[in-house]
């Protein structure tokens, strides 16, 4: 067994033995896609005149997905150095590329379950969300999305020493982000100041991205934009990440 | 260890340090340590806390690297992080380096595999640290003695050259910590080289081939601990029953350099052992007479005692 598949069975066991880990990942975002469906159900945004579903859908579920990503990472990696784990794996040859590829893996496999199960939900016809023949757009848009996000949450995991100085910086980054990327609240029925600020949130190009997807509106131009717009936000937190990584808390 | 290794040149230490230094801030944490360890060597490192073991112990293991001076490790340097040393090296890991949710089993299968290790290592190992029972139980609900072992089976699972251990008694009862002893001494007879820390002193004299004592980053002695109480000349300590004998006639013998009453017994502190036992044998009799000879302990905290004078405490 190499270090990368045994680091990778030993994330995925520690994930799914905890259920707290497991409602939070997949039905904590469920639970708003649930919410905001039933108050909006049927009704239409009179900018673009497209049903609320398919605002809501791609948006709780890119939101969803970059919040896992974020908390995920930022968590194990603040334990990790916390419990003496990264020492361990200092004094052991395996590379800290295998380290980050396990997580990596991690992070897209449960990407790839909530974009299954969230859109599964929303195509009840309770919801009524109609996905268009464009949405393998949306893969290429997830993967750069959880890559973004990754990097943004080792950044904070980097930092953050305590689960609750994690949760409360990443919480801090992802819940306004939530709002004022458009991933919440459609971008349509916002002043166009905030439709414009809203394009320096990493969540926006995820949002967007998925989207057009879904809804049919996306083509290589759209799919190149999100895409390259969350590879920067990759490259620029990856850089930090790596700047900020440390094996201890003792300096 | 796999058979196509390179057989390791013999004449090469496991360890030699060279006026290796460390600051943190305006503390000296190493202030200067030379030391070697021979191969298959059992070598102790004692000390206060804060004596600047843990510090020094980290520059041997890679995860620090001295300010100045030079370390070698197995013939190579550890800093900065050497990927061909580190396999041929154990660290038993702090009690908190398990995998979240694991069993013991899984969680040590985990470490060999970032070893490159052979699984088969796994279940002897935890054969090996006493743990055969508890391998399907979770890290998290292990009791702290199994926990200790479970670490320090973590330094062992890959067969290494090299082991650090680091208090690995600390938490363990007395059966528990006798069966280690017999790990250790088993992995020793193997030439297995082993570098510990410890404040168990009878345990370091009962274990160690020598033992280096660090006072404030410093060495303040190094040798066998046979010869460090050999050289300490620490009185030997006659015991005789309270009833036998009266502390006044006591002083009375020859050699008697200083005799008090404790708990039952005349204690009378002697350095002409020999002479003055064979005195009270021709006069009370040697039944029930107990010698108490100095130990380690002694020499340790007449050292230690001395040098960080009050900064001492319990």
């Amino acid at each position: 067994m190499s270090a990368y598949t045994a680091l990778t069975r030993a994330s995925y066991r520690a994930s799914v033995r905890d259920r707290t880990t497991v409602f939070f990942t997949f039905a904590f975002p469920l639970i708003f896609l649930v919410v905001f469906g039933l108050i909006f159900r049927g009704k239409t945004v009179e900018q673009s005149g497209r049903g609320y579903i398919d605002y809501i859908a791609p948006g709780v579920l890119s939101w969803g997905v970059g919040n896992a990503a974020v908390f995920g990472v930022a968590f194990t990696l603040m334990q990790w150095r916390r419990d003496d784990l990264l020492r361990l794996i200092r004094l052991t040859p395996a590379p800290l590329g295998s380290v980050l590829a396990s997580r990596y893996v991690i992070a897209l496999a449960i990407g790839a379950v909530q974009a299954v199960l969230f859109i599964g939900v929303a195509l009840l016809p309770l919801f009524g969300l109609h996905v268009d023949a464009t949405w393998p757009w949306a893969l290429p848009v997830l993967v750069s999305g959880i890559t973004a996000f990754l990097a943004i949450g080792m950044v904070i995991g980097s930092r953050a020493d305590t689960p609750e100085a994690v949760a409360a910086v990443a919480n801090c980054v992802m819940v306004p982000m939530a709002f004022l990327s458009g991933a919440f609240y459609p971008l349509d029925a916002m002043p166009s100041w905030l439709r414009t600020a809203s394009k320096v949130l990493p969540l926006h190009y995820l949002n967007d991205g998925i989207s057009r997807a879904v809804s049919g509106r996306a083509d290589l131009a759209s799919t190149a934009v999100a895409c390259g717009g969350l590879a920067l936000f990759a490259l620029v937190f990856g850089a930090i990440a790596v700047k900020t990584f440390r094996w201890s808390n003792a300096s | 260890m796999t058979d196509n290794e390179p057989p390791a040149p013999a004449a090469s230490p496991a360890l030699v340090l060279d006026g290796v230094r460390k600051r943190y801030g305006d503390k000296q944490a190493v202030d200067g340590i030379s030391l070697t360890v021979e191969r298959g060597e059992f070598f102790g490192v004692l000390g206060p806390n804060g004596a600047g073991k843990t510090t020094l112990v980290e520059i041997m293991e890679g995860l620090r690297r001295a300010d100045a001076g030079s370390v070698s490790v197995l013939g190579s340097s550890p800093w900065p992080r050497n990927l061909a040393l580190l396999p041929r090296m154990g660290v038993q890991t702090q009690t908190s380096a398990f995998f979240t949710r694991l069993t013991a089993r899984e969680h040590l299968a985990t470490v060999a595999a970032l070893y490159g290790s052979d699984p088969a290592g796994v279940a002897r190992t935890l054969a090996l640290v006493g743990l055969s029972e508890q391998r399907n139980v979770r890290v998290d609900v292990l009791s702290g003695g199994q926990r200790q072992r479970l670490a320090i089976a973590s330094a062992l699972v890959h067969g290494p050259e090299l082991i650090f251990l680091d208090e690995p008694t600390a938490a363990l009862d007395p059966q528990a910590r006798r069966a280690l002893w017999q790990v250790l001494r088993a992995l020793k007879s193997e030439g297995r080289t082993i570098v510990y820390t410890t404040h168990h002193l009878d345990e370091a004299e009962a274990l160690c081939d020598r033992v280096a004592i660090i006072v404030a980053g410093r060495v303040v002695a190094l040798d066998s601990p046979d010869r460090l109480v050999g050289a300490a000349q620490a009185p030997t300590r006659l015991l005789v029953p309270a009833g036998r004998l009266t502390v006044e006639r006591a002083r009375a013998f020859a050699g008697a350099d200083r005799v008090t009453a404790e708990g039952g017994s005349v204690v009378i502190e002697t350095r002409s052992a020999g002479p003055l036992l064979a005195a009270l044998g021709a006069d009370v009799g040697l039944d029930g007479i107990r010698t108490r000879t100095a130990t380690l302990e002694d020499v340790y905290l007449e050292l230690t005692g001395e040098l960080a004078g009050t900064e001492q405490h319990a």
